[in-house]
């Protein structure tokens, strides 16, 4: 879990790209500074004759509402523990209650009853045990549960949909030649913080309007290819893409049409390019 | 040999017949017959004696320091957020059903051990019960319908580093029970204090001092 994040950022070496790592604010500049003297040169001639152009792009995802289903053994598991809990456990004061109110009644229905000789009287002939739990009863039944499965789970445009797991946000852009399936991305714009490239791809998108929490200022795993030959020039060689995470937050309008699917992780490769997915897979937690 | 065996035996009886008068007179008794070199157990040996001492053993036990008196509990020293790590945090787990807030609150220690983030303290905050009272349409006096408990678990974190921190947040909230809210804070004095209960004699005193 905690693997992939930060494997991703150590793992490679960190001279090849610089990532902006904690600093707040500022433009791209001032971390380039911070980082040590060695680098610096070697960092200025990147920025200036670097041939990949730089995407920012915005995982966001919908937090499970509810649990996830059970096993069939957790299922009997768990149906065994409670079953086991409530023989050793004893009985509560309400339980307790009830027993003494049978027991009052069948000593009123004895023929020799002396109501003299009741200890404790009250006001407990007014309200027994016995009716206040069908009172209870009476109330539960008034009582809708809301469904586990809907029949939106198998919509994968509605954010509704499986409800016990996380969804991520595809969205169609078209890279290229043709439309294709990806996180929702952007690219950067010189002066801008490679976060704000990806708040910026998540508010330009067309016909929703989401609202997130980006967790972190650090991306949390990048993806970077060559374009085709036919399209390589001397300054563009291919791009990186980097990820932001994102929590969607708040409630979704149901007004969304866009070219958007909410999809789980294992419903990813239907949509994923392999070399893109492999890349994106790290860092999307399935838990 | 054996006449001093006799003498021996002869003491002996002589002694207990001494200690029974004794007894019988009500006076204390401390026998010492100079010529057996006799004592009870009660009595300890001269140093000239060789067996002087024999009993002894805590001066073979390492030295101990002197018991202090249990001092006031000072509060931690709440620790500041670096340019890579948070502060102390304390993650406040809440909610109706003491089962999920326990268990979700049990989940969060073991992760953190498991991620090797320092857990400075696990504590739990007094219950609060809720009294939920409902009133007939018919009548005017309320009765209560139901009894709310409030149960608040905290673990408070040491060092949480920045490129953790958005991960552990992701799989607490991802893994998150239904009915269980989730506050991160930073530690302050005021939650310390929280913990403690009011005492009215003492505020009453320090009032009238000052």
């Amino acid at each position: 879990m905690a693997a992939p994040c930060s494997r991703m950022i150590v793992g490679r070496p960190w001279w090849h790209f610089i990532i902006p790592t904690v600093s707040k604010t500022g433009p791209n500049q001032i971390w380039f500074r911070k980082l040590s003297n060695a680098v610096q040169t070697r960092s200025q001639s990147d920025r200036v004759a670097s041939p990949w152009t730089l995407h920012g792009a915005v995982c966001l995802q919908r937090l499970p509402v509810i649990s996830q289903e059970r096993n069939p053994i957790e299922g009997q598991f768990a149906e065994l523990l409670h079953r086991m809990e409530l023989e050793r456990s004893l009985l509560s004061e309400h339980e307790q209650r009830l027993l003494e109110d049978k027991e009052r009644m069948a000593r009123k229905q004895a023929e020799d009853y002396d109501s003299d000789e009741e200890a404790e009287y009250g006001d407990q002939e007014t309200i027994t045990a016995q009716d206040q739990e069908d009172a209870w009863e009476q109330k539960r039944k008034q009582f809708q549960l809301a469904q586990r499965f809907r029949d939106l789970d198998g919509d994968q445009q509605s954010v509704q949909r499986c409800l016990g797991d996380s969804l991520v946000l595809l969205a169609q852009q078209s890279l290229g030649p043709g439309k294709v399936w990806l996180l929702p991305q952007v690219p950067w714009q010189p002066g801008e913080t490679l976060r704000q490239t990806a708040e910026r791809a998540l508010s330009s998108l067309p016909e929703a309007d989401f609202k997130a929490t980006f967790l972190g200022n650090a991306p949390c795993g990048v993806y970077q290819y060559k374009l085709p030959k036919s399209v390589r020039t001397e300054s563009c060689q291919g791009s990186k893409v980097f990820f932001f995470k994102a929590l969607l937050s708040g409630r979704p309008s149901t007004s969304q049409n866009g070219p958007f699917l909410w999809v789980r992780k294992s419903e990813l490769p239907d949509y994923l390019k392999p070399a893109y997915l492999e890349k994106v897979n790290r860092f999307i937690l399935d838990l | 040999m054996t006449p001093i065996f006799c003498k021996l035996q002869a003491s002996f009886a002589l002694s207990r017949a001494l200690d029974q008068a004794a007894l019988l007179l009500r006076s204390s008794v401390s026998v010492q017959l100079i010529q057996g070199r006799l004592s009870f157990a009660n009595e300890r040996q001269y140093r000239t004696m060789p067996t002087h001492g024999i009993g002894r053993y805590k001066h073979l036990l390492p030295k101990e320091a002197p018991k202090k008196k249990k001092e006031r509990l000072l509060m931690k020293q709440v620790k500041l957020a670096t340019d890579t790590e948070y502060g102390t945090l304390n993650v406040k787990v809440s909610g109706y059903d003491m089962v999920l807030v326990e268990h979700y609150s049990q989940y969060i220690h073991n992760l953190c051990n498991r991620l090797g983030v320092k857990v400075a303290d696990s504590y739990a905050l007094p219950t609060k019960t809720m009294e939920v009272m409902v009133m007939p349409e018919q009548g005017t006096k309320m009765y209560v319908d139901a009894i709310l408990k409030t149960h608040e678990r905290i673990v408070q974190l040491g060092q949480l580093k920045a490129t953790l921190g958005s991960i552990f947040m992701e799989v607490l909230l991802k893994n998150q029970p239904e009915g269980v809210q989730l506050s991160v804070n930073h530690h302050t004095e005021a939650d310390y204090l929280e913990r403690f209960k009011a005492r009215p004699e003492l505020t009453g005193l320090m009032a009238q001092i000052n």
